[in-house]
């Protein structure tokens, strides 16, 4: 059986600012809810998206975030997010994907709100996404989020 | 083997001093009084071919100047165009994050905060901290917070949100939180949030109605107790 296959469906958005990620989390929803999945669970690649471009201008210095729309295999298909940036490694992950911490410990509840952020963000990446991954690259890292349809 | 031509061309110095004046001019960029020097001169001899090659050399020299002046110009423009460009982001970035928490006073005393779009940590938190000042600032005395457009939140994220109702109520305020759907009515019971001191609505319409008979309760009552005086 010879199916046609279609290449999946790439979306590059660079990341420099702190306030990009208002401008690609609507997109990424957009672009989750063509590709078929539900209102809620497209509602959630958006805060995925929201949260790893924030941690690109934050922490990662500049970067970009991919949505890859793969179909294959079918019915089912992938949307992956991939998160680069060519800032510094996570030096410890378990501990950075606590809540209330980053990759050095517990964040000091009176600094939280200085940082911009509840120290959350990875956190809710692993809650919402389907499969998490964590690389380090030569220059800089990359974090990748899947969501199955 | 080529033959070496060594007869003797002799000129005026006259002419010599004009080709040497000519040279003056064209080194200060003088390039039309050069040419016009060099073209004075009537006549065919050998000397006027030099005078000539001289005279082309000099227009194309002035012809490049111009050219790189005029692509400087158009360089600077450009370099100016693109400050401008960079100016506009970033008051547009500033924007965004003003659009993003609008706090809006309905009336006296009574602030709104309609919640759309993305609701991620960071945004949770700077919603916090705008609305507790604008609080404070405004000397409100009741909070209504709407996410009627929001339809999921990371369950930290929610966390936090009752949090900071609760920090209204630290602030002498009421905290009306409207618009609460089913996913999210879930994810705060999953987690198990204490809503005391905050009260929920099922719209923002419904709060601020609600509002509005406390209030006119409360204003009837003075009013009573006025009459009685």
């Amino acid at each position: 059986m010879d199916e046609a296959r279609v290449r999946p469906r790439v979306r590059v958005f660079p990341v420099e600012h702190r306030n990009d990620s208002v401008l690609i989390a609507p997109q990424a929803r957009r672009l989750a809810r063509q590709f078929g999945l539900s209102a809620r669970r497209a509602a959630e690649v958006a805060i995925v998206v929201s949260e790893l471009a924030s941690n690109i201008a934050k922490h990662g210095v500049r970067g970009d975030l991919t949505i890859i729309l793969d179909d294959d295999p079918p019915p089912r298909g992938t949307l992956t997010v991939l998160a680069r940036d060519i800032g510094p490694p996570i030096k410890d992950l378990a501990t950075a994907m606590t809540d209330g911490c980053d990759d050095t410990g517990p964040i000091d509840p009176a600094l939280l709100l200085h940082r911009g952020g509840l120290g959350t963000g990875l956190g809710a990446v692993l809650r919402l996404s389907d499969r998490f991954d964590y690389q380090e690259l030569p220059e800089g890292k990359e974090i990748t989020a899947r969501f199955f349809r | 083997m080529a033959e070496i031509d060594d007869t003797e061309v002799s000129i005026r110095s006259e002419r010599l001093q004009n080709v040497i004046q000519a040279l003056s001019y064209a080194s200060v960029d003088e390039f039309e009084s050069c040419i016009i020097l060099l073209e004075k001169n009537e006549g065919e001899d050998e000397f006027k071919e030099l005078e000539t090659a001289f005279a082309i050399f000099v227009q194309e020299l002035s012809e490049a100047k111009k050219e790189v002046a005029r692509a400087l110009t158009r360089a600077e423009a450009s370099n100016r165009e693109l400050e401008a460009k960079l100016e506009t982001i970033e008051m547009q970035q500033a924007a965004i994050r003003e659009l993003s928490t609008p706090i809006i006073e309905v009336w006296a005393g009574v602030l709104c905060l309609p919640v759309v779009g993305v609701v991620d940590s960071q945004r949770s938190a700077e919603m916090t901290e705008t609305l507790l000042e604008t609080i404070v600032a405004k000397q409100a005395r009741t909070a209504i917070v709407d996410i009627t457009g929001i339809d999921v939140m990371d369950t930290k994220t929610a966390d936090h949100f009752i949090k900071m109702a609760r920090a209204v109520r630290l602030l002498g305020a009421e905290c009306i939180v409207s618009g609460i759907n089913p996913g999210i009515a879930q994810t705060l019971t999953h987690i198990g949030v204490d809503l005391t001191g905050v009260r929920t609505m099922r719209s923002l319409r419904d709060a601020l109605q609600f509002h509005l008979k406390e209030t006119e309760q409360l204003a009837a009552t003075h009013h009573g107790r006025k009459d009685h005086l």
